[in-house]
């Protein structure tokens, strides 16, 4: 809507307000179907911009570190861990948007691990893989590329329940202090997915060894029918508000990133069915990895978890569990508004969870 | 101001509209598949149209290989191989960077790790 456009409405508004409302909603009407034309036309949303080198890749595995953008950094190295079904650029969507970016001006020196759909050869990955392989390897090379030996891990839902069974299992160090967002721990609360992956109905063996790899359409759809209408309705709000352009933007970058799911590695999968989802073996202090015993009690260092009021993926009660079961005497739990993804990213993280984190984070980060 | 308050606005309600709906729908729809029922069929579906696909994709394959032609697991394979070989090439050539300026396991240069956070520097400055 032109500036001179609105003006003119406001004059018609105060004259008499409904001439107005109805001048304004045959404006909107006339820009929705610009704007309509525009985004058909457009191209998706440019995402994950913020300056980075690749400094590691192995098969699914990419390890970015982010360019300073502070002429003074903390000592101790950030390492996000992103979640096996997403991509990572959810923590740095558009410049103003990114988390990434807020943290590099903080001052923190940030890697994230990020992940490729795994090839059909890296069916085989389990939760070994991930926790006593990827993650130690990450450490080692942002000790090297940092020259510190301290590094802070933040996870991201299942990002942060590897970390946590990093931590766990790596007590003497390197991690100087775990932060997690919206992370499971007790599998029994997942009550749809319990539901869904039933051990009587739910055939994980044969899904797993006919296929290898489970197909990202298959952990989309699994997300996607938690709130069936939520597609549809945010496509009658993204009409309603076409004529918004920040609204616009906000909603393709939200849109592309969920439905930019992975697949996920086979025995990986398997693994997470059978040992998180069946048997909720790392809440009850029974998950083996390589013969070691995932006891959250061994995590000792200062601990952070922000969980969302609104989380239809992890609710409250699933993530609950981390701080009082982990060993640390410096931990701390917030909850804020807001759903799985929106409690990280868009505008109501740039208010609430961000702030928060700089400020946990500060204070233990020299 | 109490008169445009007055006024009924079309869009507002529809959005009103909209978000009942979905609020309703979804709730309608978790109880329904939060049933053992929906569960079971659920289940049944996924494996059977998992089986139909892995014995398309063998016929298919069949059909292929007779007109002497990659499968799609094929191409993807070649594919795969070429990433991997990418990968190395990108890893390689990392090194070789690193070598030209350096030990590879030495620091990166930066920024100096001196900050302290806000708390701190606020102390300081009351001392």
């Amino acid at each position: 809507m032109t500036a001179a456009s609105a003006t003119a409405t406001k004059a018609t508004a105060a004259a008499d307000p409904m001439a107005g409302r109805i001048q304004a909603t045959i404006e909107r009407a006339i820009q929705r179907n610009i704007k309509g034309l525009e985004y058909i036309g457009s191209s998706a949303p440019v995402m994950g911009t913020t300056a980075k080198d690749l400094i590691h890749s192995r098969g699914t595995l990419n390890l970015y570190h982010y360019r300073p953008l502070a002429d003074e950094i903390y000592r101790v190295p950030l390492l996000l861990v992103m979640a096996t079904t997403n991509k990572g650029y959810i923590f740095d969507l558009a410049p103003g948007q990114s988390l990434v970016e807020y943290l590099l001006k903080r001052g923190y020196d940030v890697y994230v691990m990020d992940w490729n759909p795994p090839r059909a050869d890296e069916k085989h990955l389990s939760l070994e893989s991930y926790v006593l392989d990827f993650i130690p390897d990450c450490v080692g090379r942002v000790q090297a590329e940092s020259g510190e030996e301290d590094v802070t891990i933040v996870g991201y839902c299942m990002g942060g329940v590897l970390s946590v069974m990093y931590a766990a299992l790596h007590a003497e160090g390197p991690i100087k202090n775990l932060a997690c967002f919206t992370t499971p721990i007790d599998y029994e609360h997942m009550t749809m997915f319990q539901r869904w992956s039933d051990r009587r109905y739910f055939e994980v063996d044969r899904l797993v060894d006919t296929l290898g790899n489970i197909p990202s359409e298959l952990i989309f759809t699994s997300f996607e029918m938690l709130r069936p209408a939520t597609r549809i309705a945010g496509q009658v709000q993204l009409w309603e508000n076409i004529w918004n352009d920040d609204y616009v933007k906000s909603y393709r970058m939200f849109d592309r990133w969920s439905t930019d799911t992975l697949p996920l590695a086979g025995e990986y999968f398997r693994q997470t069915t059978k040992e998180l989802m069946w048997e909720n073996s790392l809440f009850k202090g029974k998950l083996t990895l390589n013969g070691k015993r995932v006891d959250l009690g061994n995590i000792k260092v200062p601990v952070f978890h922000a969980l969302a009021q609104h989380d239809h993926i992890v609710p409250y009660d699933a993530g609950k569990p981390l701080i009082a079961s982990v060993g640390a005497e410096d931990k701390k739990e917030i909850v804020l508004k807001g759903g799985h993804v929106s409690v990280v990213a868009g505008p109501n993280a740039v208010k609430r969870l961000w702030p928060a984190l700089d400020q946990w984070l500060g204070e233990r980060s020299v | 101001m109490a008169e445009q308050k007055s006024t009924p606005d079309p869009a507002a309600a529809f959005r009103e509209l909209v978000s009942q709906w979905e609020k309703g729908f979804n709730e309608f729809a978790s109880r329904t598949m939060n049933s053992e029922e929906f569960s079971r069929a659920m289940n049944k579906a996924t494996t059977a149209s998992t089986v139909m696909q892995q014995q398309l994709g063998e016929l298919i394959g069949r059909y292929l290989m007779t007109l002497n032609l990659p499968s799609r697991s094929e191409m993807m394979n070649i594919g795969e191989r070429l990433q991997a070989i990418e990968t190395n090439l990108h890893r390689l050539s990392t090194q070789l960077e690193k070598v030209g300026g350096g030990s590879p396991n030495s620091p990166a240069a930066g920024p100096p790790r001196t900050k302290r956070p806000p708390s701190a520097e606020q102390k300081g400055d009351a001392a």
